[in-house]
């Protein structure tokens, strides 16, 4: 991760010699363009980078340990596709572009809350429910984005909500990190905290249950976790892909299934994902940024196809 | 003393055994026996905490299992079921080591002292050392099936109950499973175990309860519960019984029970 930092510092619309980089970090205060493009542009844009990636992540991690299934990914929960949908109609009504994470936050969080709802049988949720009703809200909210950019027609406002529902960076800065991090921060302590009683679920959630887990209280748990973290990178990046299902993949196929090695490594990894796919976004086509979501899309679908018939997913068969 | 108190189970909305009223003290090995889709492992559930009784409690040294948080539930009570699809990366170690969560709180995560020792000792008494390193999924069912009693084991717990314990174990181990088992009881364990081979029962087990529809058919020592009538009633075939110095041996009779109860009385404890 260090190393996809330095990369990401150096890259971008203006590249930076290694030189001038390690005198701009060195001395914030000095008033040189690198400094400037640095301290105020790209350390704050890698730090997201990083809080995205580390929490979509764990989301995903989390979520596929609880349910067993190797192919949930944090969106499961509504979040995203909530967000998508409350943002569409927001900006189709006229909403400031700059309430823009904060509407998509909040709608996210309310459509996470719906579909735990209908996931709810007893006290505790069904795995089966939960991922049938994370699908088809998710479907429902799709069609209300394709029906708010439809009656908009052409414009800035439609620029806008696609360009945040293909994933970007562009633009964030430490503002939009200082209110999302609370969230992300909340949902990665909840979400760590569960690492113990997730690693009894690996030998099946009844036995776990005679093992002293309390199933409901672990259900509940993870949701809300996964869907802060999910809604944290969600207000900060748009709608990114990939980055929930395949980290924790690539996690599980370094360090085994034992999350309390696992969650760091996937931490880690995600991180790093992102901050690169960051990085190339700005620098491949320069001055044109590439949408973070499509990049990620591109490298993610083959990796995944390549991971998952490689028998990456035999760890929850 | 694990005491059950007009205990009703159901599965599904239906009642399956009603008015259960049982003792089970320190020290004693039982077998519960019963036709298929009796109630038997629905009981043990429900004994151990996991599944709600419909009405009625269940107490432990006078402490109702319901009102128990499940970690206490867990250092005092260990359930070995059938086996459920388990995670393949998971090795033997750290399914059994999965057994000590009750003993640690949630800010504890690396293993202790009691923990290695209460890993090795269920190692040991399953033979499973020398495959700690394997992964749970690629075991045959009957390593597997070692591996949920050696999970039991770890728990330390006062109670264990077993549903089909012998199940997918060779002959060597069914009976080397057993023998640990009635060592347990004969150190102050509470032993409760689902059995399907009559013999077993009677070798092992000091007390046979047979459950019948809805109800106990005999609750006692193996000679005085495992009688021709009482089997019949149970598993509605008939069964020859017989004592030799103290041990018990069954035969099934082969001719189907509509043929040879025809024209005869109802068996006794049938009804």
């Amino acid at each position: 991760m260090p190393v996809a930092a330095l990369v990401a510092l150096a890259v971008g619309g203006t590249a930076i010699a290694p030189a001038a980089l390690l005198t701009a970090l060195l001395h914030p205060a000095s008033h040189t363009d690198a400094a400037t493009i640095v301290w105020s542009l790209r350390v704050p844009r890698i730090a997201i980078a990083a809080t995205v990636g580390a929490a979509l992540a764990l989301a995903g991690t989390l979520l596929q340990a609880l349910l067993r299934n190797p192919l949930i990914d944090p969106y499961i929960t509504g979040v995203s596709s909530g967000a998508g949908a409350a943002i569409a109609i927001g900006v189709t009504a006229g909403v400031a572009l700059a309430a823009i994470p904060a509407l998509g936050f909040v709608a996210g969080l309310a459509t996470a809350v719906l579909v735990a709802v209908l996931a709810r049988r007893g006290s505790g949720l069904d795995p089966e429910r939960l991922i049938l009703a994370g699908v088809s809200i998710s479907a429902l909210m799709s069609a209300l984005i394709a029906l708010a950019l439809t009656r908009m027609g052409h414009g800035n406002a439609s620029e806008a909500i696609i360009a945040w529902l293909a994933g970007s960076l562009s633009g964030r800065g430490w503002p939009e990190l200082a209110a999302a991090a609370p969230y992300a921060l909340a949902g990665a302590a909840l979400g760590i905290a569960t690492i113990p009683a997730l690693n009894v679920v690996r030998v099946g959630e009844r036995r776990a249950a005679t093992l002293g887990v309390d199933v409901v209280r672990l259900q509940w748990t993870v949701l809300a976790a996964a869907a802060l973290l999910t809604a944290a990178a969600v207000a900060l990046a748009g709608l990114l892909g990939f980055v929930g299902l395949i980290v924790p993949h690539l996690a599980r196929r370094m360090m085994g299934t034992d999350l309390r090695v696992g969650v760091p490594a996937a931490l880690l990894i995600g991180a790093a994902l992102v901050i690169v796919a960051d990085a190339l976004s700005r620098a491949l086509f320069a001055p044109l940024e590439i949408p973070l979501g499509v990049l990620l899309a591109f490298v993610g679908v083959p990796a995944f196809l390549y991971l998952y018939l490689r028998g990456a997913a035999r760890a929850y068969a | 003393m694990l005491a059950l108190e007009d205990l009703r189970v159901a599965r599904g909305g239906r009642t399956l055994l009603q008015g259960i009223d049982a003792r089970f003290a320190p020290g004693t090995f039982t077998a519960l026996l019963g036709a298929n889709g009796v109630g038997k492992s629905s009981l043990l559930a429900a004994m151990c905490g996991v599944l709600r009784p419909a009405a009625g409690r269940v107490l432990l040294d006078g402490c109702d299992v319901a009102t128990l948080a499940a970690r206490e539930r867990a250092q005092r009570i260990a359930l070995v079921e059938p086996t459920e699809p388990v995670l393949g990366a998971m090795t033997v170690e750290d399914a059994i080591a999965a057994a000590r969560f009750p003993y640690h709180r949630w800010w504890e995560w690396q293993p202790t002292g009691a923990d290695a020792a209460a890993l090795a000792a269920a190692l040991d008494a399953t033979e499973l050392t020398a495959l700690r390193a394997r992964e749970v999924g690629t075991l045959s069912a009957g390593e597997r099936q070692r591996v949920w009693i050696a999970v039991a084991l770890a728990q330390n717990a006062r109670v264990i109950a077993l549903d089909e314990p012998t199940t997918h174990l060779d002959l060597r181990f069914a009976v080397e499973t057993l023998t640990l088992l009635r060592r347990l009881a004969d150190a102050g364990a509470i032993v409760i175990a689902v059995l399907h081979m009559l013999e077993e029962a009677a070798a092992f087990a000091d007390r046979v309860v047979v459950l019948g529809e809805e109800r106990i058919l005999a609750d006692g020592a193996p000679a005085a519960a495992c009688t021709p009538e009482v089997l019949r009633a149970a598993y509605g075939i008939a069964i020859d019984v017989d004592e030799r110095d103290g041990e018990l041996t069954f035969r099934r009779k082969t001719k189907r029970p509509a043929e040879e109860s025809a024209g005869r009385d109802r068996p006794v404890g049938s009804d």
